[in-house]
């Protein structure tokens, strides 16, 4: 049964069989914000899939056939062609998949979407730092800089007189960006988008959207998770299970 | 890392370079049934019927008027500070800010060529940069596009996936999504060579030591001479060129100049590569004469701000 509330495979276990004709599998780990973008992508357009959650503290040998360093996510088709890297991973998914665009056809308007993530990218690595951080001293740094970050996205955001990144609707971008806005608030990092309006006015839209709302894990959850993460526990990528 | 062994060219790459290779997590995926180097599968980059007669060559009249060649083509003087913001793009033309040397815009370059697609250069001074520029930057740097709807893209790699989309002839990045996909995890491969081989450019001019640095550079190298050895094609992409090959293309051409050929002594079919590259009429068209390149690197390291114009005749 493979779900995305299963159980992950770790060392010992028996790899997967083939993926079945008409689905396309998704490699995944219910706490990681990469995973959460390519899992958005496949339920914003109705795509039929299966989830396999991979124990990244106890990988499973055969997983690094599918990626050699054993990251998530990867996907795998029913021709067994592997596709890795988050953002190739929902571009792939956009382009083989009929239903719902996510992106918008016209190519300054794609373009507009790929340089506002250049906008977010300094974003992912420093949320992680902040999780990892050995000094308690280091935080007022870090969340300086986070709050920089954030000043560019609310700027973008001011500028496009829009709800969303992308415009009046969800558009890809915005699935891009969300995982880690939905980890602020376990990560007691609200401050940082005090002096951002619009953003938290984002924030709020993307909560009340199907697809960010059925996939949502509530701080409480996200917090007993990064504890037995950070002490490498292999229970924590099924905590809450 | 211990030096790969040198002669022994029945070894893969991998076994030559076995102590020191780093797979990174993409080298697997990007081996997995791709439809490369097997028979009749190249189709995804084969343009129907309809593309063929858009690809034209680029005629002689249509690279520029040559009232403008003076002021805006691949070998005109930079802007610098105090210049004047250039007016609107003309119709029927888009704009690409440059600068000869960079690698980044040299990818813009190419693909603006190898499209036929009719566009103006503004060469700008990149240790002077002229205050409109940020305007068209937040941080000045080069290569950007702009078109006659003031709309501005930038970041090399969008700016050709943009010119790719936004016009018709022969594309450049498959049809296939599984094989477009392919061709950004190749990219994800190579990412680390552009800020190496600076490094190693930076080191070597300032008289430092760049054994590790070289060392790294190798195994980067290294990861590519596998896909190439799996594969057994001309290109990256296929049997044919492709967008993946002009993206690498630019720091490849300047590995002689930078003083690292010896960085693919141990990759030959990189070296094949490179040299069924070079025939490439595209990538033929815009190689820079080593002299020249010399010039400008012995100006811009002396923070000579005239170094971006050096070997321009007028």
């Amino acid at each position: 049964m493979s779900g995305d509330a299963a159980r992950s495979l770790g060392k010992g276990s028996e790899p997967p069989g083939p993926v079945p004709q008409g689905k396309i599998r998704v490699y995944s780990m219910r706490f990681c914000p990469f995973a959460q973008r390519t899992r958005l992508v496949l339920k914003a357009k109705g795509i039929g899939h299966e989830v396999i959650n991979i124990n990244l503290k106890n990988k499973p040998e055969w997983y690094f056939q599918k990626n050699p360093h054993g990251l998530v996510p990867v996907l795998e088709n029913s021709q067994g062609q592997l596709i890795c890297e988050s953002l190739i991973t929902c571009e792939y998914l956009e382009e083989a998949y009929p239903g719902k665009k996510l992106l918008p056809d016209d190519p300054y308007e794609k373009a507009c979407q790929k340089m506002l993530l250049e906008l977010f990218s300094k974003v992912p690595s420093l949320m992680s730092s902040f999780i990892r951080m050995q000094n308690k001293e280091d935080g007022p740094g870090i969340k300086d800089e986070l709050r920089k970050e954030f000043s560019k996205l609310e700027e973008a955001l001011k500028k496009k007189k829009t709800t969303f990144f992308g415009g009046n609707s969800l558009s890809m971008i915005d699935y891009l960006m969300w995982p880690w806005f939905e980890r602020l608030d376990s990560l007691e990092l609200n401050e940082c988008v005090a002096h951002t309006p619009n953003l938290k006015l984002w924030m709020a839209a993307m909560r009340e959207d199907p697809t960010v709302s059925s996939l949502i894990t509530d701080a409480k959850t996200f917090q007993g998770f990064f504890r037995l993460y950070m002490q490498n526990s292999p229970e924590a990528c099924d905590y809450g299970l | 890392m211990s030096e790969p062994r040198p002669g022994n060219s029945s070894m893969s790459c991998r076994q030559r370079c076995a102590s020191g290779l780093r797979t990174t997590g993409l080298l697997g995926a990007v081996f997995q049934n791709s439809s490369l180097g097997q028979e009749g599968a190249q189709q995804y980059l084969e343009p129907t019927a309809a593309d063929s007669h858009r690809e034209a060559p680029v005629r002689a009249e249509d690279w520029a008027d040559p009232c403008r060649e003076m002021m805006a083509g691949d070998s005109s003087r930079t802007l610098s500070k105090g210049s004047c913001p250039p007016g609107p793009v003309p119709d029927g033309v888009i704009r690409l800010y440059s600068m000869r040397f960079c690698p980044y815009s040299h990818r813009t370059r190419l693909v603006l060529k190898a499209k036929g697609i009719r566009h103006e250069i503004i060469n700008i001074n990149l240790k002077n940069k002229p205050e409109w520029y940020y305007t068209k930057h937040p941080f000045g740097q080069v290569p950007v596009l702009e078109n006659n709807q003031c709309q501005l893209i930038y970041e090399s790699v969008i700016a050709c996936e943009y010119l790719d989309d936004a016009y018709p002839g022969r594309k450049l990045f498959p049809y296939d999504p599984y094989e477009r996909a392919r061709q950004k995890m190749l990219l994800e491969l190579f990412c680390k060579v552009p800020q190496l081989t600076k490094d190693c450019l930076v080191a070597l001019r300032c008289g430092r030591d760049c054994t590790e640095l070289k060392a790294t550079l190798r195994r980067e190298f290294c990861n590519l001479e596998e896909i190439l050895e799996y594969q057994n094609t001309s290109f990256f992409g296929g049997s044919r060129i492709s967008m993946v090959d002009y993206l690498f293309w630019p720091w490849f051409e300047r590995l002689d100049v930078y003083g690292l050929s010896d960085c693919i002594n141990h990759t030959p079919m990189l070296q094949v590569w490179m040299a069924t590259m070079k025939q490439d009429p595209t990538v033929c068209a815009l190689l820079i004469d080593k002299g020249i390149f010399l010039g400008f690197l012995n100006l811009y390291f002396q923070n000579n701000p005239n170094a971006f114009d050096f070997g321009l005749v007028y």
